[in-house]
């Protein structure tokens, strides 16, 4: 994990090589990419460093200018070429992020099962959100003070947590819980090569 | 009958031929071109409802259901064109949006739904319209299965394997539009249900993960599991069984679909019990050390000690005893070592001595006349509880065909509510009779199906009385006689001319017996039934060395001097015989873990 997420920090330094013949015609310069945390386990970011030794193939093509593993604030976020969010929406910040996310980038990805489907943040919508907090803050066996946080600092549960497609416009889905690290290398590699990845039960799957 | 007339269409441009009658769907299947499908099934009636196998025929604007819509002949079929790739997909993705189909968190075995695969074969990663997230009950009441709303695509093949393959109808939809569900009964759980048999095969028939067998669940994929088809042997149907395992556990075990005698539906007898019960296991030989314990002992040392015991006291008078679960091979091993003992004998239902001693009267084509049967009388025997797969059968020939069903028995049992007539072998009058002759006065083949109580004096005279009935008819000819005994493998046991108990208590009390070695192999309960007999467990502790051979703890091997470990119908080798003469393999499924070994194995080294 140190390790790989070492690399994509020190690459702004290097200088640009010539991209191979899978780089996107007439675009010398790197793709530069956002990748997103919303609610989810961070399993997908995961299998997404699971592609191993490949990140090295990758970050001669790409910038990883804003994730998790980059410190930078949301306020900073530049612009893009595509976006890759984990998680679905679930509170209004999450929603302020994702909003501006799509407007800073080209290609917005939606990668796991959380972001596709709401997957098991989204199973507190078969119940009111009153019930769901009290659910949470104050009858659990562990509750020793019950409170419901209210401080304007923590970001309200929006009514619903919802997928992203419900909230901005997608351009690729990738499910999975989590995508194997081959699906998420297999899609980066077409669009990299200027295609629509072609997910079909040969390397993808749902769960 | 005039032969079906044949016909000829053009399915994606190739020749197929077809009878009239025959759908789409099974032309172009037989002609191996594959339409997906979520709602059929084979062997069950056509739905039509999940619109994923629709087709174009060339000159009509509409698309069509191929399971569902029989083939004309000239017929121009198209099934893959972009239109219709285009539909499918829609209907899936409204599918996947109608109910929470969230894969990760699926009971069930990963892999095996057939939702995740025509959504996964289909290229859908995400779906364009809105989930609804509707909040669904789970109704887990169920002992050995659960029903889970949120998964369900309502394709009804479970409503329509409950009314067609076990007859019971449990299962229905209610509720219109987006409020369609499946209920059980009229809107009660699996747990307060008077008509579910628990055969589970709802569950084995059900495309995605709404009904989900609570033992199999996440245990892995189906797929990826081995799979070995033996014979069940918990009642005498002998229903062929497959069964998936993965490194050496029981995944799951469904109906063999080629078995001959049960076509792939089981009861729960084999689809559960034979498995998915917790009990203990002996795994290692037990002997009763000088403190009055059983402690665990090396196979040596315990033969050892029931040798000595012997050699000690060669004027002991001896007996074996072996349960009717046994293979034919364990019962030659039994017979062969029938000299070394006083007395040997097999313990049988009460009645069903003079039953299985008839194996002559077994037919093979017991199950068959059945399901042709247009009048069926059941006497003494009770289907539904001991053998759920022909009750099956007699519940779809009433249900399905009409047949008229008699049944004569002194215990209630669940066929009650589908008979004609139901009587109590206790109390018949001359006015029931006539009433009897009436409600067979139509039958054309009828069947009468006898258990053990119709070898009680009343259900001889009842029998008699019956088949008298039928030489009084004018008209039509005598009933088919199926005899139904209830233990497993009885008819092996009669046809090796060994002694049949009925009740075991005489037979320990004619002679005060010093030795007993009790072979209860993998009955579920360990043997401990015996001990319900009355005075049977005062004249088991009365005897100086007991020896029980069980695959489990009971009762009955807490009592005895050495236990050994037994295996079960899992790991035994062999074959038995059914109830219609047939005899059915009996394969090793698991590899024993411990110390167990097969009965004809612990008798030789034992006593040989």
């Amino acid at each position: 994990m140190n390790k790989t997420a070492k690399k994509p920090a020190k690459k702004p330094a290097a200088k640009p090589v010539a991209q191979p013949a899978a780089a996107t015609a007439a675009t010398p310069a790197k793709i530069k990419v956002a990748t997103m945390w919303l609610s989810g386990c961070s399993g997908c970011h995961m299998s997404f460093l699971d592609i191993d030794e490949r990140i090295l193939e990758l970050v001669k093509h790409v910038d990883i200018l804003f994730s998790p593993i980059v410190d930078i604030k949301v306020a900073d976020m530049p612009q893009v070429d595509v976006g890759i969010v984990e998680g679905c929406v679930n509170n209004t910040d999450q929603e302020h992020e994702l909003k501006l996310l799509r407007e800073r980038c080209k290609v917005l990805i939606a990668l796991g099962d959380c972001a596709v489907t709401g997957n098991i943040p989204s199973l507190r919508n078969q119940f009111k959100l009153d019930d769901v907090l009290s659910r949470a803050y104050e009858q659990t066996e562990s509750t020793k003070i019950p409170i419901i946080p209210h401080d304007p600092v923590v970001p309200p549960l929006r009514p619903k947590a919802q997928p992203l497609q419900e909230v901005v416009k997608v351009d690729l889905h990738i499910p999975g819980c989590p995508p194997d690290a081959d699906t998420i290398w297999f899609a980066l590699t077409e669009l990299l090569a200027g295609r629509v990845p072609q997910l079909n039960e040969k390397n993808m799957r749902y769960d | 009958m005039s032969t079906p007339k044949q016909i000829t269409v053009t399915i994606d441009g190739k020749t197929c031929t077809g009878t009239a009658g025959q759908t789409i769907l099974e032309i172009a299947s037989a002609h191996g071109i594959v339409i997906p499908t979520l709602c059929y099934l084979k062997g069950l009636s056509s739905w039509g409802g999940c619109r994923i196998c629709i087709v174009e025929i060339k000159g009509s604007p509409k698309v069509v259901p191929s399971c569902a819509t029989p083939a004309m002949d000239g017929a121009e079929i198209i099934t893959n064109s972009d239109r219709l790739i285009q539909l499918r997909k829609c209907t899936l993705e409204l599918l996947f949006s109608e109910r929470n189909h969230l894969c990760p968190m699926c009971p069930y075995n990963k892999g095996d739904c057939g939702l995740q695969h025509q959504g996964l074969a289909h290229g859908i990663t995400g779906i364009r319209y809105q989930y609804l997230y509707p909040a669904m009950p789970i109704d887990l009441t169920a002992k050995y299965f659960g029903l889970d709303q949120n998964r369900c695509i309502l394709c009804t093949r479970c409503v329509r394997t409950c009314d067609e393959i076990e007859g019971v109808h449990t299962l229905d939809v209610a509720n219109r539009g987006i409020r369609n569900q499946i209920v059980v009964d009229l809107n009660a759980t699996f747990g307060a249900s008077d008509t579910c048999t628990s055969c589970g095969a709802c569950v084995a028939n059900c495309p995605t993960g709404a009904l989900f067998d609570k033992a199999a669940a996440f245990r892995g994929p189906l797929a990826s599991c081995q799979t070995v088809l033996t014979t069940c042997t918990e009642c005498p149907v002998g229903c062929g069984l497959k069964v998936f395992t993965k490194e050496n556990r029981i995944v799951n075990v469904f109906g063999d679909p080629d078995s001959p005698v049960n076509k792939g539906h089981l009861c729960v007898k084999g689809r559960y019990e034979t498995w998915a019960d917790a009990r203990e296991r002996i795994t290692q030989p037990l002997v009763r050390g000088a403190d009055g314990q059983l402690h665990p002992a090396t196979w040596p040392a315990a033969i050892q000690r029931i040798k000595d015991t012997l050699a000690q006291s060669p004027d002991w008078e001896t007996g074996l005893l072996v349960s009717p679960r046994l293979t034919n091979e364990a019962v030659q091993t039994v017979r062969k070592l029938a000299d070394k003992f006083d007395r040997v004998a097999a313990f049988v239902a009460p009645y069903e001595a003079a039953l299985c001693g008839q194996p002559e009267y077994a037919a093979p084509d017991s199950l068959q006349r059945l399901d042709e049967a247009d009048a069926i009388i059941v006497l003494g025997a009770r289907p539904s509880e001991d053998h759920g797969v022909v009750a099956a059968r007699i519940r779809r020939a009433v249900r399905q065909r009409g047949a008229k069903l008699l049944i004569f028995h002194a215990r209630k049992s669940g066929l009650d509510r589908y008979a004609n007539i139901c009587a109590n072998v206790v109390s018949l009058e001359r006015s029931f009779w006539k009433q009897v002759a009436e409600t067979l006065a139509d039958a054309q083949r009828p069947v009468l199906v006898y258990g053990p109580q119709a070898m009680s004096p009343i259900g001889v005279t009842v029998l008699e009385r019956l088949l008298k009935s039928f030489e009084d008819k004018k008209e039509g000819t005598g009933p088919a006689v199926i005899p139904l005994p209830r233990s497993a493998n009885s008819l092996g046991f009669g046809a090796a001319g060994l002694e049949l108990l009925e009740e075991i208590g005489p037979w320990l009390d004619t002679k005060p017996m010093s030795f007993l070695c009790i072979v209860a192999s993998d009955e579920p309960d360990g043997g401990a039934r015996l001990l319900e007999e009355r005075y049977v467990r005062p004249l088991l502790s009365e005897v100086d060395c007991l020896v029980v051979q069980a695959a489990y703890r009971s009762a009955l091997t807490d009592m005895a001097q050495v236990v050994l470990p037994a295996v079960t119908w899992a790991e035994k080798f062999g074959t038995i015989t059914n109830f219609e003469g047939r005899v059915l393999p009996v394969r090793p499924v698991l590899a024993p873990v411990g110390e167990m070994r097969d009965d004809q194995t612990i008798l030789e080294s034992v006593f040989a």
